[in-house]
């Protein structure tokens, strides 16, 4: 009973406490030991964790989306040295890779060569992430393009996006089809990075990174294979030719009175007008590259030296 | 024979595979997007346990594995009959599973290196021998040679048993196999002193005392011992020493050696030194081939599978009272808090719901029941997330599955494709007309949708001709041709595009008409040509049959069919029947989907039509007017109908 009514008044509170009861010295060791073990936790994570590296790799089916994680896969770890033959996906896969030491990185972009700091880093190698999506027509609403949405959206670190790889068939490039193809599907996921781009512009000040993004020129080591220039140059005339088709199409069913100034989103500059090219994009802040490479097709030396130049652009990006 | 066999992720990464001959990549490519991304293939799997699917020469049978999303396919010729096919997948996949459980729950999956040859090896050669005609021809072949020799040898050789000759035959092929050319099958395969066993330890006295029942059953093999008679090739040493018994009528020099190990058999005991002795020396050219292996795979491989079985045998079991009042309970917290694996039990009624949902919606019957089973198929052995119960884990699924077959394979952009003829980019083609094709049943708004379209085609200021092929409905063309004076009066009136109608009268045959409107069209620079036909009832094969000599005469580019939103169960037969109709390799692109305004939410023919055919939806006809035709839109399709 006097122990209950020794709680009720502060003087009573504070005898209990200086009591010395073994409680009493418990608690006061908990939160003596415990607060900063917390305070660490909570600092270390919210301030030293390093931004995010997720990269996320689309494109239309056949590129060679899934040879090139294979392909980085097989390198980062040092058991298999021989990447595994793929077909079609249906799910997309995180991976996560390292970058080899020897490419160099954004973030040691001012740092002499003679840096010491830089031998640390070749020994422990930057690891990154890399989403493959599947790029079958009916999979790239769902899959690749909601995919690319919730990771640029994202205000979580670890989830957020670094860079986009684009993916497309240099040598299959040449056939209409593919090309009308690969660059509808290139638009769509242009449409989103702007939208995003242009609707943070208005609300906010710009906190968001900008989304950097590489069409990775695939299949460089087949004969029919376009260069790197023509491969921009296709891509930019079949993408003006998609903005002049989509502005005249129809609308889709149900769309309310709210929806329909979506529907006039048009790629590049807000008219609609001037031809189109990757340049326009640079206004909204969307960086495209077109780098060639080859994720087969490096006969016996060193594995994966195709991939080499795109290696070097998700480092530039880190 | 088996082509090719793989082992791939849902994820596009094959983890294993071995191919007897040379298959294209395209093959499994094939498979992954007809059936399991476009689901245009329904798989018939009444009779058979895995389903089938065939591309060129081959046929493909399939196996899938949703916990670790694994797909095991088998290759093989359509020319020959595999009945083993459906056990060796099933086998496999349960062996491998067991194998590389840890491997493919880690994260490292795809950087395994799968050393599984031996073992796929042992159960192509176990299921091959047990039930396969290859095996049965070879027999033939191997008796055939063997007989004469033996008469003339040592008088009277014990006749062999059918257990014996069996596994001689895989003894034989398993020779085959091997890349040595050493004799195959000699008494050292059962030796365990061997380096590259898997189970070294407990191996030894086992298979002494086989042999020494081996040599026993040798001695008296006229009666008829069971032993070998077993289908476990762990059994197969006994025979193999039998086979070499038998093979010394076929090669003279081993003719002594044989005879000595045969003849202190009869001792009992005494036989195994004897056996070691001839181990020993012939141990040390066969060291590093699959067969010393193969016996001890084929111990473990039935390990593994008999594990399975009883596994599967207990979990029938289980639910008994105890069990199902405890399960009952357990699930139905789980329901409510989440984390559950989902039965077929479980899903049966929230499954029944959703289908009479969409029955509701006026999805026919099939589509919404093949739509059920395809969910059922997914979540089946699916853990529900956290606070998620049954029926929403099911909404969710059936969502998804909707969007996939409402979605599109690639671009519908049809302007763009009128401009990719009308003026290509390219030298290699003349520029020449689009030329687009209406067909449907009777009544359905054939006119009617294709002078929307005109009207859509004539704001992009093309040049449209509309040839009117229906000869055969009075008042046919007179419709039409109010139709094109209204249009050219519209489109004069906003100064686009122009159109004109080409109208041949009645009684002509339409397929002729049409092929004159294209001459016509390309000759005066149109850019468009819609061919109008007469509406046909689907299940009429005279009217059915014309079509075909309609698209090889008018060649056109996009051939629409139009159903009607209203149409019920009708709607799967009807799409059928008209992608059908035109001929090999001709198909529908497209449908336009008229009356959708008269229906409200009940939007269900849109899934059934599609879902009959994977062709997809092009336009919907939302109205009277010329401007009421609208694109598909995938997210407000479903939101109707799960609505």
């Amino acid at each position: 009973m006097s122990t209950q009514a020794s709680w009720t008044s502060l003087t009573g509170i504070l005898t209990f406490l200086f009591e010395g009861s073994l409680s009493a010295i418990a608690v006061a060791i908990l939160i003596t030991f415990g607060v900063p073990v917390l305070l660490h936790i909570f600092f270390f994570r919210s301030v030293a964790s390093p931004p995010s590296s997720n990269f996320l790799l689309l494109g239309p089916s056949g590129a060679g989306k899934t040879a090139f994680t294979t392909l980085l896969e097989a390198k980062s770890s040092p058991a298999s040295k021989k990447s595994q033959t793929t077909h079609t996906s249906q799910t997309s896969t995180l991976i996560t890779v390292t970058l080899p030491p020897s490419v160099p990185t954004g973030s040691n972009k001012y740092r002499s060569i003679n840096d010491p700091s830089l031998k640390e880093a070749t020994r422990n190698p930057i690891r990154y992430r890399l989403k493959d999506t599947p790029g079958h027509g009916k999979l790239r609403q769902t899959q690749g393009i909601a995919e690319l949405v919730s990771m640029s959206s994202s205000k979580d670190l670890k989830t957020k996006i670094r860079g986009l790889l684009f993916m497309v068939d240099t040598a299959a490039l040449v056939d209409e089809a593919t090309l009308r193809d690969t660059a509808s599907y290139l638009h769509d996921v242009l449409l989103v990075l702007q939208q995003r781009a242009l609707g943070k512009g208005k609300s906010s000040t710009k906190r968001d990174a900008e989304i950097p993004v590489l069409i990775a020129g695939n299949k460089q080591d087949l004969f029919t294979a376009l260069p790197a220039g023509s491969v921009r140059e296709k891509l930019e005339g079949e993408i003006e030719r998609i903005r002049k088709s989509k502005s005249k199409g129809l609308m889709d069913a149900g769309g309310g009175a709210g929806e329909e100034e979506e529907e006039e989103e048009v790629l590049g500059d807000d008219d609609g007008k001037g031809i189109f090219s990757f340049k326009l994009l640079e206004q909204v802040g969307i960086k495209v590259d077109v780098v060639g490479g080859a994720v087969k097709g490096d006969a016996e030396e060193e594995i994966g030296s195709g991939v080499r130049r795109w290696e070097e652009w998700i480092g530039m990006c880190l | 024979m088996l082509e090719a066999f793989e082992i791939l992720t849902t994820s596009g990464v094959v983890l294993w595979s071995k191919s007897y001959a040379p298959v294209g990549a395209h093959v499994i490519n094939s498979l992954i997007n007809d059936v399991f991304i476009e689901e245009k293939v329904v798989p018939q799997n009444a009779a058979t346990v895995s389903p089938v699917f065939k591309k060129e020469k081959y046929t493909l049978k399939w196996r899938r594995n949703k916990e670790f999303s694994l797909i095991f396919v088998a290759v093989y010729q359509s020319l020959l009959h595999l009945g083993w096919i459906d056990k060796l997948l099933e086998n496999i996949s349960t062996i491998f599973i067991d194998i590389y459980k840890d491997q493919l729950k880690g994260n490292r999956t795809r950087i395994t290196t799968y050393r599984f040859d031996p073992y796929f090896e042992q159960q192509v050669r176990e299921l091959e021998d047990n039930t396969g005609s290859v095996a049965e021809i070879y027999s033939a072949e191997v008796e055939g040679k063997k007989d004469p020799l033996v008469s003339s040898d040592n008088g009277g050789p014990p006749p062999p048993l059918p257990g014996f000759l069996k596994a001689q035959h895989q003894a034989a092929l398993a020779g085959a196999t091997s890349d040595e050319g050493t004799p195959p099958a000699s008494p050292d395969t059962s030796r365990s002193t061997t380096p590259n066993h898997i189970i070294t330890g407990k191996s030894g006295p086992r298979t002494s005392r086989r042999a020494r029942k081996a040599a026993n059953a040798s001695a008296n093999a006229s009666s008829g011992d069971e032993h070998s008679r077993s289908r476990k090739p762990a059994k197969s040493t006994p025979a193999k020493k039998m086979r070499k018994w038998d093979a010394d009528g076929y090669a003279d020099e081993d003719d002594g050696e044989i005879l000595d190990y045969s003849a202190p058999a009869e001792d009992g005991d005494a036989a195994a030194p004897a056996v070691e002795a001839v181990a020993q020396e012939d141990w040390g050219r066969r060291t590093g081939k699959g067969q010393f292996v193969l016996k001890e795979l084929g111990e473990e491989v039935h390990n593994i599978l008999d594990n399975a079985d009883a596994e599967k045998s207990k979990d029938d079991a289980g639910s008994g009272v105890v069990g199902s009042g405890f399960n009952a309970i357990g699930g139905f917290f789980r329901n409510i808090v989440g984390g559950k694996t989902l039965t077929k039990s479980d899903l049966q009624k929230p499954l029944k719901a959703m289908e009479d949902h969409l029955l509701k919606k006026n999805v026919a019957r099939e589509a919404a029941v093949r739509l059920c089973e395809g969910v059922e198929a997914e979540l089946v052995g699916k853990k529900t997330a956290n606070f998620q119960s049954v029926d929403a884990a099911l909404r969710i699924a059936m969502e998804a599955s909707l969007r996939k077959i409402l979605t599109p394979t690639s671009s519908l952009d049809l302007l763009r494709e009128i401009n990719a003829v009308t003026a290509p980019t390219t030298k290699q083609h003349a520029p020449r007309p689009y030329v687009m094709s209406i067909v449907g049943v009777n009544g359905v708004g054939k006119s009617t949708n294709l002078s929307k379209i005109c009207f859509f085609l004539l704001q992009n200021n093309y040049r449209v001709l509309i040839a009117a092929c229906d000869t055969f409905r009075s008042g046919a063309v007179e419709q039409l041709r109010v139709h094109a004076r209204n249009l050219k009066e519209l489109s004069s009136r906003e100064n686009v595009g122009e159109v004109e109608l080409y109208e041949k009268g009645y009684g002509k045959d339409a397929a002729n008409v049409a092929k004159d409107a294209v001459d016509y069209g390309a000759a005066n620079k149109f850019d468009v040509v819609l061919i109008d036909t007469a509406g046909r009832r689907h299940n009429d094969q005279r009217l059915m049959s014309s079509l075909e000599k309609f698209a090889k005469f008018a060649n056109p580019d996009k051939i629409f069919m139009v159903g009607e939103a209203l149409v019920g169960t009708d709607s799967v037969m009807q799409a059928r029947n008209f992608n059908s109709a035109f001929g090999t390799g001709r198909n529908l692109d497209g449908f336009i989907i008229s009356k959708c305004d008269t229906v409200g939410d009940m939007v269900g023919t849109l899934v059934s039509m599609v879902h009959a055919t994977g062709i997809p939806i092009v336009f919907l006809g939302v109205g009277q007017h010329y401007g009421d035709l609208r694109g598909l839109s995938v997210p407000w399709a479903v939101s109707l109908l799960m609505k």
